[in-house]
């Protein structure tokens, strides 16, 4: 075989080898049934959390650790303990992606996205 | 009956208005004329002028709507809901620039006048190419114009209008105070605007956006010139006016997505310079296709061979860019990015912008009239249906496919095909195939960061079932279950998505700067061997040498990217050193030459710094603290360290103290510095001062406080640091040397008198002491308390306030305990009850004062932000290389 088709074959299987490695090297979208379900994979669970029962935050014994509630799309409420500083202005937030596993009742989460509100929400005219 | 509302400056609006209407109106007609005129052969040039002076008056439009857009920034109206919503009165006006494109309107409006720029140069030197390159460019025009109409055609909601009153818009459409006269004097909320994104108050959101949208828009020059040449069947001939654009453009996005780096580098504490945030891969990926166009560009002038190629990745470039900007600003990426999108509900006309253009790109690549005609009724049919159902993902992506089938259609049986020499050891093969992987490169970013897109799809049932159907089929019979979330049509990334796009991307980079290597000394048509070989063996050997050493240091926790590294490290040394090679032999050392070889050698340093600076990153940061059974080895993130005001602890090779707090000055008042000096322990025990860092907060009420490094740069390092979290209370430390209000307090021998932080105990009273010290004169009246003061740890501290008499009026002298914050006053003796008087007075900042912060070394990233600066120097040296070889040429025909 020419050695130029042998390196266009090489070429395509990485290309084929990066396709499927993008898909399968992949986390999901889940709700906390799932992830209970399945205890030792990660997922990204959206949804918002509890105002009520409040946050969890003593830099002064651990920094790294933040403890919240949170209700997924489901409804269903776990705790989050964020192994990681307070995210700023977590208060404000009014959507919360935790990723991480979940481990017994408790959500162990590594990372956290939090959206703030939309721009037009603030200060409007009350009149 | 019309209000006369007080206050407004309707004038502004109403012209912005007329500028946008007529901004578009005079882009249809500049692409209809340019149309007609590029459809008439050469000679007949009726049309032409009419194309001239459409697009002139588009260009002097868009000048128009930004002129009004300033002054009414700078005027701050902030009856304008874009002035309100972007700008306030406090903000220095240096920011006014960041302020016009903060916003999506303000940015389209940007990119619009690039294209106007760039357009105008083309008119006047495109010379017999300019109606037809110029009639795409209009055709972009109106899709841009039409970003910025903000008119309803029935339900359908085209643009969004930068002129705007805040009273006109949909929400606050029939309230009540929209119908007072003079709501501008009465409401408070128009008093002030809602002011700049902190985040974006800074120099580099003044040059990052306009070199990053200049960007953008040159892909678009490369663009036209291959839809020209298709159009017009002449297919050789577009390259030679389309290369000097394509490398200029190549170095303005580079540069534009290099300051973002820069940017986040300095201004964003996430702790380096790239994160594979969807948003940074919007401006990556085509950038890494621009490249391999431009390459495979050249050796399509050179040898005419892989045309379908070089048309292929120059029209991709352009899509690419389309589909980014529709990736960013539809909204579809909400959960995956931390960047706040706003859906301006343009999500549906940023596709049909794409749409249009791969349309009119397929259709004229498959070069057959019949095919061209079936493609584009088909096209035209999927649309209509979409428009009347609403079945949008399923339909896109059937014309996707659709479009797919009948390139590859078109390409087989109607596109000219070179006779394949094929040697093996030619610079063409090579160029070709480096052009490839940067392709293949660019598809790994964008198919990871469309996971959102790629879910949509999914989703839709047909595909659903289709690809459910495939992933059992490969659990039953290879008990392969990789696909289940593919499968589910909810792929997220995984949760180190960072180390997997390094993993890929470094692949990659291994294979393109090894090309980069040896590329140079191959020739054109052949290379003779040997000499190839001998060229190439000092490049090798000293970089493996280098290697060696270098991967010694090189983190060994993973294996595979271990592998990696070195091999990158190898890579990029060979590609610097054969480039500096190829530059001294070939290039004789002169710059008019060296274009190409510097800016490889600029590509190289900035995957080695890259390369070095990630790969070595250090938290010193680390928790020293916490108790590491509570921790979660695998999920603990503790790389934070907490430091209360006055604590000296050790971090990395230093001794880090937090001195305090203090505020800004001037226009800086809303910045908060925290100070933390790092010392050095010296040989006989003491501590020796360093350099101090002040990682800093913005306080913004509004849109939350912001966060920003403070970084110390060493030649061979950086230290960076920043905050993660910081008591805000002003009551902490509001300026140091604030004290309270002093509260009186009575005390009698062994009294103890208790301080937020310390206790004090009377020890004694003494008239016998050293008055001198006081500048007193002997015969003055004094009597000297004598406190011990006992701080939490138990150290002790001497306050000794004195009291005297002096021209029969009390006269407290102070004594103030600096460590504790203690100022205490002696201004009454009580001889019948042995009680004295002192009035205590504390530092403000005696409330735990402790912050959170995070610091991490990069070692020699002065290499990576060499190599920047290198890359850029050397591509404008090829493009003038360039320019002027095009001109030689011209005039020796």
């Amino acid at each position: 075989m020419k050695k130029t088709h042998i390196i266009g074959i090489i070429l395509i299987a990485l290309a084929i080898g990066m396709i499927m490695s993008s898909l399968v090297s992949t986390s999901k979208y889940a709700t906390f049934s799932e992830s209970s379900k399945n205890p030792g994979s990660d997922f990204h669970i959206v949804g918002k959390w509890d105002k009520e029962k409040g946050t969890e935050y003593n830099p002064q014994k651990d920094p790294n650790l933040f403890v919240f509630y949170m209700k997924d799309q489901e409804g269903v409420e776990h705790k989050v303990l964020l192994h990681n500083t307070k995210p700023q202005d977590f208060e404000k937030s009014e959507q919360v992606v935790v990723i991480g596993k979940m481990k017994e009742a408790n959500f162990e989460a590594s990372e956290t996205l939090v959206k703030c509100p939309s721009k037009y929400n603030d200060n409007k005219p009350v009149q | 009956m019309a209000i006369h509302y007080i206050g407004e400056h309707t004038w502004a609006g109403f012209l912005g208005n007329v500028f946008l209407v007529l901004s578009f109106t005079a882009a249809i007609l500049a692409a209809v004329a340019y149309f007609l005129t590029a459809s008439k052969p050469l000679e007949d040039n009726s049309w032409k002028q009419i194309g001239r002076i459409s697009f002139r008056i588009h260009s002097l439009s868009v000048l128009g709507i930004m002129s009004i857009l300033f002054v009414m920034l700078y005027n701050h109206y902030f009856e304008y809901q874009y002035i309100w919503q972007h700008s306030n009165k406090e903000m220095p006006m240096k920011y006014i620039f960041s302020c016009f494109w903060e916003g999506q309107e303000g940015s389209f409006l940007l990119w619009t006048f690039w294209h106007v720029v760039l357009g105008n140069i083309l008119i006047r030197y495109s010379k017999e190419w300019e109606a037809p390159v110029m009639t795409v460019f209009s055709f972009v025009q109106i899709f841009l114009a039409s970003m910025l109409l903000g008119i309803y055609i029935g339900k359908l909601h085209i643009g969004s209008n930068p002129f705007l009153l805040v009273r006109e818009m949909p929400e606050n459409m029939g309230l009540p105070w929209t119908k007072l006269a003079n709501y501008l004097e009465k409401i408070p909320y128009f008093q002030d605007g809602r002011g700049l994104n902190p985040l974006l108050q800074n120099y580099w959101m003044t040059i990052h956006p306009p070199t990053l949208f200049l960007g953008f828009a040159s892909t678009l020059v490369p663009f036209a010139y291959a839809i020209a040449g298709l159009w017009k069947r002449k297919l050789d001939s577009w390259q030679n006016q389309a290369l000097p654009w394509t490398f200029f453009g190549i170095m303005i996005l580079g540069t534009g997505i290099l300051m973002g780096g820069a940017w986040a580098y300095e201004a964003l504490t996430f702790g380096g310079f790239w994160a594979w945030d969807p948003v940074e891969n919007a401006s990556l990926v085509p950038w890494l296709c621009f490249v391999g166009a431009g390459h495979v560009m050249l050796v399509n002038k050179n040898r005419k061979i892989s045309l379908f190629t070089t048309f292929f990745l120059t029209i991709l470039t352009f899509i690419l860019v389309l589909y980014s900007t529709f990736l960013t600003r539809s909204g579809i990426l909400g959960n995956t990015s931390v960047h706040a999108f706003t859906d301006l509900g343009m999500s549906g006309q940023l596709m049909l912008y794409m749409l249009f253009f791969v349309w009119m790109s397929v259709t004229l690549l498959v070069l057959n009239k019949r095919l061209q005609l079936i493609y584009t009724i088909l096209s035209f049919l999927l649309l209509f249906l979409g428009i009347v159902t609403g079945v949008k993902t399923a339909l896109v992506s059937l014309f996707g496919v659709l479009s797919l089938a009948v390139l590859i259609m078109g390409y087989q049986k109607y596109f000219p095909k070179e006779e394949k020499e094929e040697e093996l050891w030619t610079r063409e093969f090579w160029m070709f195939i480096g052009s490839l992987v940067l392709a293949i490169a660019s598809f790994q970013v964008i198919l990871y960061t469309s996971f959102p897109v790629i879910n949509k799809i999914i989703q839709v049932d047909f595909v659903h079932s289709l690809i459910q159907g495939l992933h059992g089929k490969l659990v039953q019979w290879f008990n392969f279950k990789g696909l289940a979330n593919f499968a589910s049509g909810k792929l997220a990334p995984e949760k180190n998505a960072i180390a997997f796009y390094n993993k890929w991307q470094s692949l990659f980079a291994v294979v393109v700067a090894f090309l980069v290597g040896f590329g140079q000394f191959l020739k054109y048509k052949n290379t003779p061997f040997k000499p190839f070989i001998q060229n190439l063996v000092a490049a090798f050997l000293i970089a493996a040498i280098l290697t060696a050493f270098i991967s010694y240091g090189l983190p060994k926790n993973n294996e595979l990217q271990y592998v990696l590294n070195t091999l990158l490290c190898f890579s990029s040394l060979f590609a610097i050193l054969a480039n500096i090679d190829y530059w001294r032999k070939v290039g004789k050392g002169k710059l008019s030459k060296s274009g190409s070889s510097i800016a490889h050698i600029g590509f190289g340093l900035i995957l080695l710094g890259a390369l070095i600076s990630n790969s070595k990153k250090e938290m010193i940061s680390r928790n020293i603290r916490g108790d590491l059974r509570t921790i979660d080895k695998e999920l603990s993130n503790s790389s934070n360290i907490l430091l209360s005001k006055g604590d000296t602890l050790p971090m990395g090779n230093y001794y880090v103290t937090y001195l305090g707090r203090r505020k800004g000055l001037g226009e800086d008042h809303r910045y908060l510095y925290f100070d933390v000096e790092y010392l050095k322990k010296k040989e006989n025990g003491s501590y020796q001062h360093e350099f101090t860092l002040s990682p800093l907060v913005q306080r913004n009420e509004r849109m939350g406080n912001v966060f920003e490094p403070s970084t110390h740069h060493f030649i061979h390092q950086d230290i960076y640091t920043h905050l993660a979290t910081a008591d805000l209370d002003p009551s902490i430390g509001a300026n140091a040397g604030e004290y309270t209000t002093p509260v009186e307090k009575t005390a009698g021998r062994h009294d103890t008198i208790y301080t937020s932080n310390s206790m004090l105990i009377l020890d004694s009273l003494t008239t016998r002491f050293n008055k001198s010290r006081y500048h007193l004169p002997d015969s003055v009246l004094a009597v000297q308390a004598n406190f011990r003061a006992l701080d939490e740890n138990g150290k002790v501290f001497a306050a000794q306030p004195v009291f005297t008499i002096q021209n029969n009026e009390s006269k407290p002298i102070e004594d103030t305990v600096a460590a504790l914050g203690l100022r205490l006053n002696f201004v009454k003796v009580d001889p019948a009850n042995g009680k004295i008087t002192v009035f205590v007075s504390e530092e403000k900042t005696n409330k735990k004062d402790f912050i959170v912060m995070e610091a991490m070394i990069f070692p020699w990233i002065n290499v990576l932000w060499i190599g920047c600066l290198v890359m850029i120097s050397g591509t404008v040296l090829a493009i003038r290389e360039r320019i002027k070889k095009r001109k030689d040429n011209r005039e020796q025909n």
